[in-house]
């Protein structure tokens, strides 16, 4: 009963606010972009920070702030930041709220229900849908020049980048030792960069992790490791230390990518493109 | 000294001898060590492997086999030897068979003082912090659940009081793991609850061995003691045992043990109270005649089982305890029924 009558209170609450949420889309200015935006997804923060007026953005992800795993803790310093809980979102008043497609859905299904501007954003899968995915983001801003811009800016960095002469074999082990998958963005990534992606060649569970052992034994040329800084400890993380990943290690066999570059399909991506090309260029000179 | 005379409570009907008993699972265990060996997640030539790795030639082979196939057979055995030896020494002191590393929350404190020192990131500044926080962990709990049994109690209410402290640090080992800043760290929970052997390296082995090893000599040392003990304290006492010395030997042993074991393998549950109850019809109900039996088992049961993990069809492969209680937790509970039938 107790727990009824609080939902009731919350929705209440809920259309309140989207009264005011539309009173105040009325009465923004005739530049037309959304005045109060609240990021939920932290590859939505990264492409909020980077588009939109710094005094449109009402509030980004925790995730945010910390450099191990974002691009944009700079960016994001003094901007309030939520959990992605329902309460916090809507005491916020947001004109425009941007989602992932794959996180907080119990947040986004209500704020769904209630009928918040909501913008969700898949996972692409290739360089096109990055870039439509910025454009896509710039244009809810109300700035749709800077996704243009931006957009450019990915392509000409993509352009500059040397691949690798032969295809040498690349696989990534990323914490807890997990891969990425033929198909997905990473392996476009691997693409561009001149590389082959050995996980083709392995058989991968259904999540896509790949047992050390075959991972050793898959003798890649270039072992690619997505590593956090030290610091905060864990499983996943130690397995990209075990003692035959640091024998590769020390035959110059892999290369480390800064977690943080991975995490998003932002333009970021380019500069892990660059990244494995120029390790690629070292290794086949050696 | 006088040999202990046998305990009075069930005839003993041993139908081999302890020794053969021990060189049988032996035998066991080196078959079973060198199927892990062999069994692997990469088509491997384990022969030729062993040959590049004796003639010290490094390559992949060699590399994989020693620090992939080589440790995670050692440990399967290092770490069920420890709980299957500290579950029969448990049950022999205590005079309780329900009495094991697992159910008295020796093994979740373990995991509770490795996990605090791994996280908090000591272990990263000397890799041996590792293990003597599980050590730390177990010897608290152990020293508590001494201290539940010095003051007298039913079987069952030890095994309440172990439950409780196996909660407690089940709990504390989920919050430490949910405070910590890693975003993966409170996903390892289920590592430190179910324990696993995946992906282990020899520096694990060397870590927990010499501290293990040291354990099971403690241990092993309280078996005539363990005899006597059968006959009630003051028999024991006048027959010459220090029990205060027995007491702290077997507590110290039991930290060691099981704690460096959880703090490289994760607490994996219920080996220490089955393997005793196997090896109790072939040796005889003499507690200290099953210690080595026991400890064998243990190693045997844990590489069966982490076979199992691997030859099963199901990627990520399952948590070692999750086979170790589909086995044990009917064990456990037709122990209870039996055990209520005696009327305790």
């Amino acid at each position: 009963m107790a727990r009824r009558s609080g939902f009731a209170v919350l929705t209440m609450m809920l259309a309140v606010s989207q009264i005011w949420s539309i009173a105040a889309g009325m009465a923004a200015p005739a530049s037309g972009g959304p005045r109060h935006v609240v990021s939920m997804n932290l590859c939505a923060d990264e492409l909020v920070l980077r588009l939109a007026d710094r005094d449109q953005v009402a509030a980004v992800t925790y995730l945010a702030h910390d450099p191990r795993g974002s691009t944009v803790a700079r960016e994001a310093m003094g901007i309030a930041v939520t959990r992605g809980l329902s309460e916090e979102i809507v005491a916020l008043r947001p004109d425009l709220v941007v989602a992932g497609a794959f996180t907080t859905r119990t947040t986004v299904g209500l704020l769904k229900r209630v009928g918040f501007p909501l913008l969700e954003l898949g996972v692409p899968n290739d360089f096109e849908g990055v870039r439509a995915q910025i454009r896509t983001v710039a244009a809810a801003l109300g700035h749709p020049a800077r996704g243009e811009a931006m957009v450019a800016d990915l392509d000409a960095r993509l352009a500059r980048v040397m691949p690798a002469a032969k295809p040498l074999r690349a696989l990534v082990m990323r914490p807890n030792a997990f891969t990425v998958a033929p198909g997905s963005l990473g392996d476009a990534v691997i693409r561009a960069a001149g590389l082959a992606n050995v996980a083709a060649e392995l058989g991968r569970d259904r999540f896509g992790q790949v047992p050390l052992e075959a991972a050793a034994l898959a003798d890649a040329d270039l072992i690619v490791l997505d590593e956090g800084e030290p610091g905060a400890p864990s499983l996943a993380d130690a397995l990209l230390h075990h003692p035959v990943l640091d024998a590769l290690r020390r035959q110059g066999r892999t290369v480390s990518i800064p977690n943080r570059l991975w995490t998003c399909p932002g333009p970021q991506v380019a500069e892990v493109v660059a990244l494995l090309a120029a390790a690629a260029h070292q290794r086949a000179a050696r | 000294m006088n040999a202990p005379l046998p305990p009075p409570m069930r005839v003993d009907r041993a139908v081999v001898g302890p020794r053969a008993v021990v060189w049988i699972l032996g035998l066991l265990v080196l078959v079973l060590t060198v199927a892990s060996i062999a069994v692997g997640y990469a088509p491997f030539d384990v022969p030729a492997a062993a040959g590049d790795l004796i003639a010290g030639r490094t390559t992949l082979p060699a590399l994989v086999l020693w620090e992939l196939r080589l440790p995670r057979a050692l440990l399967g055995g290092l770490v069920g030897f420890s709980l299957g030896l500290t579950g029969a020494a448990m049950q022999g002191y205590l005079r309780n068979p329900l009495a094991d590393p697992g159910i008295l929350g020796i093994s979740s404190a373990a995991a509770l003082g490795a996990v605090g020192v791994f996280y908090g990131g000591f272990a990263a500044s000397l890799s041996l912090a590792l293990p003597l926080g599980g050590i730390a962990g177990a010897a608290v709990a152990a020293l508590a659940l001494n201290l539940v049994a010095a003051r007298g109690g039913t079987t069952l209410g030890l095994i309440l009081a172990g439950v409780a402290l196996s909660s407690l640090a089940g709990a504390m080992t989920a919050l430490a793991l949910n405070l910590s800043p890693n975003p993966y760290a409170a996903l390892e929970i289920v590592f430190w609850v179910m324990g696993s052997l995946a992906d282990r390296s020899m520096d694990h082995v060397w870590l927990c061995l010499p501290l293990m090893a040291l354990g099971w000599g403690l241990m092993l040392s309280t078996a005539r003691a363990l005899d006597a003990l059968t006959l009630g304290e003051d028999t024991a006492t006048s027959l010459g045992f220090h029990l205060v010395s027995v007491r702290l030997r077997l507590v110290t042993g039991a930290a060691l043990a099981v704690g460096s074991g959880v703090a490289v393998s994760g607490a994996i549950g219920f080996v220490g109270l089955v393997v005793p109850h196997l090896v109790r019809p072939m040796v005889g109900a003499r507690p200290g005649a099953s210690l080595w039996p026991s400890g064998l088992a243990g190693a045997a049961l844990m590489l069966a089982a982490d076979l199992g993990v691997r030859l099963l069809a199901m990627r990520p492969e399952l948590k070692l305890g999750v086979v170790t209680a589909l086995v044990g937790a009917p064990f456990l509970i037709v122990l209870l029924l039996r055990e209520r039938g005696r009327g305790a």
